[in-house]
């Protein structure tokens, strides 16, 4: 740093500290993160010694097109090269990782990390607090090679500047409060990649993406797998990690392997050592031969985005009609084969620390109540077969959806409602889409579905930001396909954003979760899942549950070392 | 015909089928150029929703750049010529989604495909020989029982082979590795798969022409010569029989490229039928028309190679 600059950052730093000290509680958790660690530590030591050596080798099922992004898919690729600034605890607690220890301010607008001091990208580069910050201004940029479509969502709103006020202090400075900062900060997606990769451009940063983490990507075979090797100079694993220092195993070969038979048929011969996603037909089998790590992901369930904006779906009583005119829960059981969950609260998750266990009881299989709902809303002309009309209108429903948005066997879930939803004069006509058309906006014109079956994972209720704000000022929210426009809803999402103490946040977003219930804009019927069956010489893998599930191989170790 | 004579003939043929065969290229590139525009949505939402995971309503502003950079709002014709001309040049452009130039993609993939298809016709050409000379033209149930089992073969979905030869071979009885890859053994269950399905084709097309011969006087003569029965059917029949199916080959490699796509997904093989499959599903247009291009070029050379094997084969065709 050239000395100019230095003086100006120990002067910026000498009036946050001043402007801090009356009122900020320095949040000192380094020290308990590593309590935490150390006794994890601790405990597998008395379980045995972890052994050094082997290659991984792990049949995952999509390939993205680039090994970082905005797609989960992509998140749990990026877990394994790149560190964030900070790690979430499975129970929602915020740990250190890059970050140190850090420190908000009385107004809950400033924030200053201090980053961990002696860490370096993979390519040689310092990861410092200006790395950082170039990473965050290219994610909230709107430079296509930098922006981070997952980021951009959350933070564009609220964000004023990133700024480095010391080599290893960060300075971030928010329009107003936003308290699922730092749960943002602990998601994949927003790892720190290496300034200096960046600049070759996103074509050779999608092949060869440099981070600081435990693994470096060394080879992509497009088609094949990504081999991975372990970074041998790693000492910056979070304080969620079971060990400090480089990874155990010498690499991953992480396979796309799509077919679900190839894929679990590939740990059966043990030419795989964990596989990701066991079919539903397998469900038991693999439950009786290996061990299933399991995580059910946060934020929106699988939900169904009901169209709000034009009958029928405009009148609240439709939604609720339809929601008891389907027997969801039946339509799960059967389609997934007890391979996935149930989840009856359409707003969030339950793996969601918001979450409210009661809601998913709500809209239980009812006939009779759907049948009342849609007389009270004027739908009482049947034609032969029993579909409603109004104003000679038929009560037709149209369901847009693409396997690339639903889990395997999803499509018979849909199936399912189309044929329970008829009892209660329903016309539901399935509408699927192959990926590309379904992209490229085929069947989801605002006059073209009444139904569009998505997700968008997240740690927690910090997701409605996304998927239920408002259009304001003219401008549209592009990730509220419901097009549920409820004010009232906003506020209190806004609201439980700027509440700073955990429980009364808590409790804010609840509001939310019930009115979304209440009003039924989606309905749900299952979580994604992150599950992986694990081959039995093979000890700590574990799910990142904190964030949304991505794998970690870091830890992990054959007790038969390879 | 004099030999000068006989070589400007021969000159003039090849240059016709070269002609033909740059004219097949070209209009596969211009088809596929031109279908795009038949799809439905904007080429830009596409780009932009496939980049960023997501499937959302998209700023004006965002789409316009993205059509800015691709060149789309260039006037169609001004677009065709500059993918033509690029095309002409040997750039197939660069994917949508995979920030990668078209020819480094297929480059890459294009040699796991060509070695499946290398085997299964090889497989497919031995079966053919080894079951056409041992029970052809015989009175016998194993003659009866060919020609049905070819017409099976033929109308076998080879997907649905390919799964059944996985889970039997290599998940339950562990014999070949389900996650073969590039290696000779994980060749073995693909190389089978496809090859069962061309055999059904390229078996009775030599099998009919090969009991047809068997009937021929210069057979029957031969016979009366003393020639064996072996020697009779590998030295005379076969190479007439084998006639029909090298001219099919034009058609097995058509076949060969759609029936990969589907094995090389079923096994999980690296292949130009994954890259295919990936870039359909993205509607990633240069790299589409890029595999349809080669696919095209690969047609035309073995058209070309086909009837230049069979002139040496058969003579008399050079007078054709």
């Amino acid at each position: 740093m050239s000395k100019p600059a230095a003086v100006r950052s120990a002067f910026l730093l000498k009036s946050m500290n001043r402007r801090l000290k009356s009122h900020a509680a320095i949040i000192a958790i380094a020290m308990s993160g590593l309590t935490i660690a150390d006794a994890v530590k601790a405990e597998d030591a008395s379980a045995g010694k972890p052994k050094w050596g082997g290659i991984i080798r792990y049949g995952h099922f999509q390939e993205p097109p680039c090994l970082y992004g905005g797609w989960v898919q992509q998140w749990y690729l990026q877990r394994q090269f790149s560190d964030n600034l900070v790690a979430r605890a499975e129970d929602g607690r915020i740990l250190p990782w890059l970050a140190t220890a850090w420190s908000v301010s009385d107004d809950r607008k400033t924030y200053i990390f201090q980053i961990k001091p002696d860490v370096k990208f993979t390519d040689g580069t310092p990861l410092d607090a200006q790395a950082v910050v170039d990473n965050i201004n290219g994610w909230l940029s709107d430079n296509p090679e930098l922006e981070n479509p997952t980021a951009g969502p959350y933070l564009k709103g609220v964000f004023e500047s990133a700024a480095a006020a010391g080599p290893l202090t960060l300075k971030i400075t928010l329009k107003t409060p936003f308290e699922p900062l730092l749960n943002v900060f602990a998601q994949s997606s927003q790892g720190i990649l290496s300034p200096t990769g960046l600049k070759r451009g996103k074509a050779v940063n999608c092949e060869s993406p440099v981070g600081s983490g435990p693994f470096i990507v060394e080879k992509w075979n497009r088609g094949k797998n990504v081999i991975f090797r372990r970074n041998p100079n790693y000492n910056s694993a979070p304080a969620t990690a079971k060990h400090q220092g480089p990874a155990y195993v010498e690499g991953i070969e992480w396979r796309f392997l799509a077919d679900p038979t190839i894929r679990y048929g590939s740990l059966l011969s043990r030419e795989s050592d964990v596989v990701y996603h066991i079919p539903a037909v397998n469900w038991q089998d693999a439950n009786s031969r290996f061990k299933i790590v399991r995580h059910l992901t946060g934020g929106t369930p699988l939900r169904l985005a009901l169209f709000s904006e034009r009958p029928p779906f405009d009148d609240v009583r439709v939604r609720q009609a339809f929601a008891y005119a389907s027997d969801r829960r039946a339509a799960v059981q059967a389609a997934f084969l007890g391979s996935l969950p149930y989840e009856g609260n359409f707003a969030l998750s339950q793996s969601s620390p918001e979450y409210v266990g009661e809601l998913s009881k709500s809209y239980s299989y009812d006939v009779e109540k759907a049948n009342k709902l849609l007389d009270e809303a004027g739908w009482t002309v049947r034609d032969a077969n029993g579909i409603r009309s109004k104003n000679g209108k038929a009560l037709i429903i149209r369901i847009t959806y693409t396997n690339a948005f639903s889990p395997p066997d999803g499509d018979q879930v849909l199936q399912i409602i189309q044929q329970q939803a008829k009892a209660a004069g329903f016309d539901v006509r399935l509408q699927p889409t192959n990926q590309a058309d379904f992209w490229a906006g085929k069947n989801l014109g605002p006059n073209d579905y009444e139904i569009v079956p998505l997700y968008w994972v997240a740690p927690g209720a910090e997701i409605y930001r996304i998927s239920y704000k408002p259009d304001l000022n003219g401008v549209r929210n592009p990730f509220n396909p419901s097009r549920y426009q409820d004010l009232p809803l906003w506020d209190i999402i806004q609201k439980a954003e700027q509440t700073a103490d955990k429980e009364q946040r808590t409790a804010v977003y609840q509001q939310a979760e019930r009115r979304i219930v209440e009003n039924a804009p989606s309905l749900s019927y299952t979580v994604l899942d992150v599950t992986l069956a694990l081959a039995d010489n093979v000890k700590d893998i574990w799910l990142d549950s904190g964030s949304v599930g991505e794998p970690v191989f870091s830890d992990a170790y054959f007790t038969d070392k390879k | 015909m004099n030999a000068a004579k006989m070589i400007g003939h021969q000159s003039l043929w090849l240059a016709r089928r070269l002609l033909s065969g740059v004219i097949v290229v070209w209009a596969a590139a211009t088809f596929t150029f031109f279908v795009q525009f038949l799809m439905p949505g904007e080429r830009a939402q596409i780009i932009f929703n496939a980049n960023s995971g997501n499937v959302g309503e998209i700023p004006r502003d965002q789409l316009l750049a993205i059509n800015a950079k691709y060149g789309f709002d260039q006037p169609v014709i001004v677009q065709y010529g500059r993918y033509i001309r690029d095309v002409m040049h040997g750039d197939l452009g660069q994917s949508y989604v995979q920030y990668q130039p078209v020819t480094d993609l297929i480059g890459r993939q294009i040699g796991p495909t060509i070695a499946l298809a290398f085997a299964a016709v090889l497989t497919a050409w031995i079966i053919t020989i080894t079951t056409t000379v041992l029970f052809a033209g015989r009175d016998n149930i194993w003659s009866k029982a060919l020609g049905g089992l070819q017409v099976f073969l033929a109308t076998l979905p080879p997907y649905w082979l390919a799964t059944i030869l996985l889970v039997v071979f290599a998940i339950q009885l562990r014999l070949f590795p389900v996650v073969g890859g590039n290696t000779l053994m994980g060749l073995v269950l693909p190389t089978i798969a496809l090859a069962l399905e061309i055999y059904g084709f390229l078996g009775q097309a030599v099998l009919s022409e090969f009991t047809r011969v068997l009937d021929q006087p210069f057979i029957t003569s031969s016979r009366m010569r003393g020639t064996g029965d072996l020697g009779i059917r590998l030295r005379h029949a076969l190479r007439h029989a084998a006639l029909p199916g090298i001219t099919l080959s034009g058609w097995i490699i058509g076949k060969l490229l759609s029936g990969a796509v589907l094995i090389e997904a079923v096994f999980g093989r690296q292949g130009l039928g994954g890259v295919l499959v990936a870039a359909t599903s993205t509607r990633d247009v240069p790299v589409v028309s890029g595999v349809i291009l080669v696919s095209a070029a690969l047609f035309v050379a073995t058209s070309l190679f086909v009837d230049l094997t069979v002139q040496l084969i058969d003579p008399r065709m050079k007078e054709a």
